[in-house]
């Protein structure tokens, strides 16, 4: 049996590259949904990365910086809060999984 | 609206996964609930109950909720546990509930530390300056700049 292929639809999916059942210690979101104050998760709704390890959604996190109350901690350990700059594969960059979901596949014999 | 989002799912989380000897109770705002504790593993609070109201505003949970102890005379909760930190008003002394607040705690860790708060106390007294906190107490107990002057308790 021989197969032509004659034309094929990529789909891809993207998840930032953090732990499945991680959720934002702030809004108490997944990752990969947005904070409580966009509309569309991705570049818009960025993640960071503390120095201390702890990540949140980046406009959660400023939220709570602002208030004075925070004294510049991180919520979840007090420490003081500071981005980890990116030090090669940062870890909060967007993940691709591209595959192929459906194709017109015909068979010829 | 994101308060209530989170609120929401607190509160699924509690019926899901209950507290032992504490009991959610909501009520038509969402921003208001109560919640009963009973302590019977000291002796100071045997056979008790006791009623916690919070009441949450739309900052949250950027700023805590305001939390204090309140009678239900209708059902028999006609006391405010003598508790060094907790005065005759129901105002409770815990740094959780104020400087010591963070996003990431949540109604739960509230209750946690209340129900611990009161199965550790060995002491049956009321704050010393209970009787002139009292008279001059705001209604609002985040109101109050509180001195948190002893940590052993």
């Amino acid at each position: 049996m021989k197969v032509n292929i004659r034309k094929w639809n990529g789909v891809a999916i993207w998840s930032w590259d953090v732990p499945k059942e991680e959720v934002c210690g702030i809004c108490r979101t997944s990752f990969d949904m947005t904070c409580s104050s966009c509309k569309f998760p991705g570049d818009q709704c960025p993640l960071v990365l503390g120095v201390c390890t702890h990540r949140f959604h980046t406009h959660c996190i400023e939220k709570w910086l602002e208030v004075e109350t925070s004294k510049n901690l991180c919520p979840m350990c007090r420490q003081w809060f500071q981005e980890k700059t990116d030090d090669g594969d940062g870890g909060t960059g967007a993940h691709a999984n591209t595959s192929v979901h459906s194709s017109d596949v015909v068979s010829t014999t | 609206m994101a308060a209530r989002n989170r609120i929401l799912k607190e509160l699924r989380g509690l019926e899901k996964e209950t507290l032992d000897g504490i009991n959610i109770e909501l009520t038509d705002n969402i921003y208001v609930l109560f919640a009963t504790i009973s302590v019977d593993g000291n002796p100071l609070y045997k056979d008790q109950v006791y009623k916690v109201k919070f009441t949450i505003t739309e900052e949250y949970p950027f700023t805590p909720p305001a939390c204090m102890f309140v009678k239900d005379i209708d059902r028999g909760i006609v006391s405010i546990p003598i508790h060094p930190h907790i005065y005759t008003n129901g105002h409770i002394c815990l740094d959780l509930l104020g400087t010591a607040w963070t996003p990431v705690h949540t109604i739960r860790s509230i209750l946690l530390s209340l129900h611990s708060f009161l199965a550790s106390n060995t002491r049956s007294e009321r704050p010393p300056d209970d009787s002139s906190y009292f008279k001059h107490a705001p209604k609002n107990p985040k109101d109050t700049r509180f001195v948190y002057h002893d940590d052993t308790v």
